[in-house]
């Protein structure tokens, strides 16, 4: 039987929607009165874990899923052994450094060396300010990261931005961005050696439709 | 003091000590059947050593604290390679060697702290043969030790199968940083990685092509013809599919073909494989192996006998696989040797001895007994199946 691992949230709806158009059908999941964690698809010839967003790549690591739909911000802050296959297009933001509007900063080296960062993605961000060569305190936070500047705990925040209205909202701008980001299809690779086919399948299915105009999907 | 064992150690209970030591008397058995003599390899080697020359990262290793760089070993191919190129250099070619032991893997945990993996292996590795026919000999071998460990239909095993040189073949029109970026995409099965990188259509084409390239080995071949022409691998992986395939196929065993398949160790410079089976819910790589040329020529091997191949199962992991559906537990016939208060715990024990020399597994109850039935009460409680009564 082929495990899906779908991460709850923003990307529920359009993920439950790809695997439907290659022949899964999850739809059980988007149901409101739905508690179950693992649900069977209509066709019966696979099931869906309900996970996290960060534990998608996990379940596909470790073989429990062989197949998974999950940001790229999470894929690139995990580094999980997972196979990256679709860009799927949906869940669409970048990673970005934002710092107070009136702080005068415009560019992520403009920042004090030492000063302190606060981020969800604490390794991206290390990756970002060592290739600058900027030494940065960065604080692990694990949601509401505009407050860090607000409080006056952390010069700058690395967070993701969809449209930019909670950082306007909260005084903030984005000055530099480290990624875009997007919904991708993940496999385990191991699994997707062993395939004969079937696993092949579903992945092209969502690779076409992903290459189609939407307006036709 | 600290109770738990370090993390990943192996604490195992009797019933899985024996499985343990049942699986790995299997293959052993098998192994010798073949010709192949046993060697014990040192658990702790210098780091070197342990490296193999760069095929193994140093964060893989358990090192220890000494004055001298050592480690535990990882893997115990490159020991007895060692030892197959000085102390058993004058041993005639072929050389059939066979091993089984505790490796440690160091790895990382989710928690940041260094975590131990210590498992049991039993492998075997065949030194100074060049040709295909050492493939031919060492993958019926896989295949003849497989079959003693008496997996079933649902464990589904598939040998999966790919060669450094077909990796080769498809990296040759690439050069530098480019053909590292395309060699790990392809390792990493990162399809992704592929569409970023700059490359005209029709090499980019022919990638995904080989991407998704795998399947039936001798399908695959003709496939692969299609796309580089005749090259002297491909004919000899030819001749090893065609003689293995009838034999995996008596034993249940699918074979697959996968070009851009490389293990996690950098160790292999020919053929690559593992065998899998479908545990519970996961994939489970139950043995794994190749062909290390480079390393034996690292260890002082000359030129013309520098080839060596081998193999190792995971028994650990084979005994929760066939323990997800455990036979029965077998009773084992032992005697309980009981006294009541009209003797001595001396005499118990010298009857145990009698026992003993008879060959028989006999163990004394420490404790006196009242009489013959409070003893037999007592039978079920030692694992034992029948009563040795004293009392005069």
């Amino acid at each position: 039987m082929i495990t899906v691992a779908l991460a709850k949230g923003a990307l529920l709806k359009d993920s439950v929607a790809r695997f439907s158009n290659a022949g899964l059908d999850f739809s059980a999941v988007l149901d409101p009165d739905n508690r179950q964690l693992m649900v069977p698809s209509s066709c019966g010839r696979a099931r869906a874990l309900l996970v996290r967003n960060g534990d998608v790549p996990v379940y596909v690591a470790y073989g429990q899923a062989q197949l998974g739909v999950v940001g790229y911000d999470v894929l690139r802050e995990h580094q999980m052994p997972v196979a990256q296959l679709v860009d799927l297009g949906f869940g669409g933001c970048r990673l970005a450094v934002a710092v107070k509007a009136s702080s005068g900063y415009e560019h992520a080296a403009d920042l004090p060396p030492h000063c302190r960062v606060a981020s969800k993605f604490t390794h991206c961000a290390r990756e970002f300010f060592d290739a600058l060569d900027l030494p940065v305190e960065l604080v692990h936070l694990t949601g509401s990261v505009e407050l860090g500047p607000i409080t006056g705990m952390a010069e700058a925040i690395v967070d993701l931005v969809a449209t930019g209205r909670t950082l306007r909202d909260n005084g903030l701008v984005a000055i530099e961005d480290l990624f875009q980001s997007s919904a991708r299809l993940v496999g385990h690779p191991l699994a997707l050696r062993l395939d004969r086919g079937e696993l092949q399948a579903i992945v092209e299915a969502m690779r076409t439709q992903t290459e189609l105009p939407q307006a036709l999907v | 003091m600290a109770l738990q064992p370090a993390a990943g150690a192996r604490d195992l209970n009797p019933q899985q000590v024996e499985r343990n030591h049942k699986i790995s008397q299997r293959l052993a058995d098998t192994y010798r059947q073949w010709g192949y003599d046993e060697v014990s390899p040192p658990r702790v080697e210098r780091l070197d050593t342990l490296k193999a020359g760069g095929a193994i990262a140093s964060q893989d290793i358990v090192r220890l604290v000494a004055d001298d760089p050592l480690g535990l070993r990882p893997e115990m191919t490159a020991s007895i390679a060692r030892a197959a190129c000085t102390r058993l250099a004058n041993r005639p070619r072929p050389l059939r060697l066979f091993a089984s032991g505790t490796v440690f893997e160091s790895r990382p945990t989710d928690e940041g702290s260094l975590g131990i993996e210590e498992k049991l292996q039993s492998g075997v590795e065949l030194f100074g043969i060049r040709e295909i026919s050492a493939e031919m000999e060492l993958l019926s071998l896989l295949v003849a030790s497989a079959e003693t460990l008496e997996l079933c239909e649902n464990h589904k095993p598939q040998l999966l199968m790919g060669h450094t040189a077909l990796m080769d073949l498809i990296l040759s029109p690439y050069q530098d940083n480019q053909r590292d970026a395309i060699r790990k995409a392809l390792v990493d099965y990162n399809r992704l990685a592929l569409d970023e990188l700059e490359l005209s259509e029709k090499q980019h084409d022919r990638l995904i092509k080989l991407i998704n390239c795998r399947g039936i080995p001798l399908v695959i071949l003709e496939t692969l013809r299609e796309v580089f022409g005749q090259h002297d691998v491909l004919n000899n992986l030819q001749r090893l599919f065609e003689q293995l395939e009838p034999l995996a196929t008596s034993q249940g065993i699918n074979l697959q073909l996968d070009p851009t398949f490389q293990p996690h160790f950098e160790l292999y410079t020919g053929l690559v494989f593992q065998l899998v089976c479908q545990a519970t819910a996961a994939p489970m790589v139950i043995a794994r192996g190749g062909r290390y040329d480079g390393l034996v020529a690292r260890c002082g091997a000359k030129a013309n006998s520098a080839a060596g191949l081998g193999f190792s199962f995971a028994v650990d992991d084979i005994r929760e696989l066939l323990s997800a559906a455990p036979p029965e537990p077998e009773l084992i016939k032992a005697t309980l040797v009981a006294y009541g208060e009209n003797t001595t715990l001396e005499q118990a024990l010298k009857h145990q001895r009698l026992c003993h020399q008879e060959g028989k597994r006999a163990l004394v109850e420490l404790e006196t007994c009242r009489d013959r039935e409070e003893a037999l009460t007592r039978l079920a409680a030692r694992n034992c199946t029948e009563l040795d009564w004293i009392d005069s």
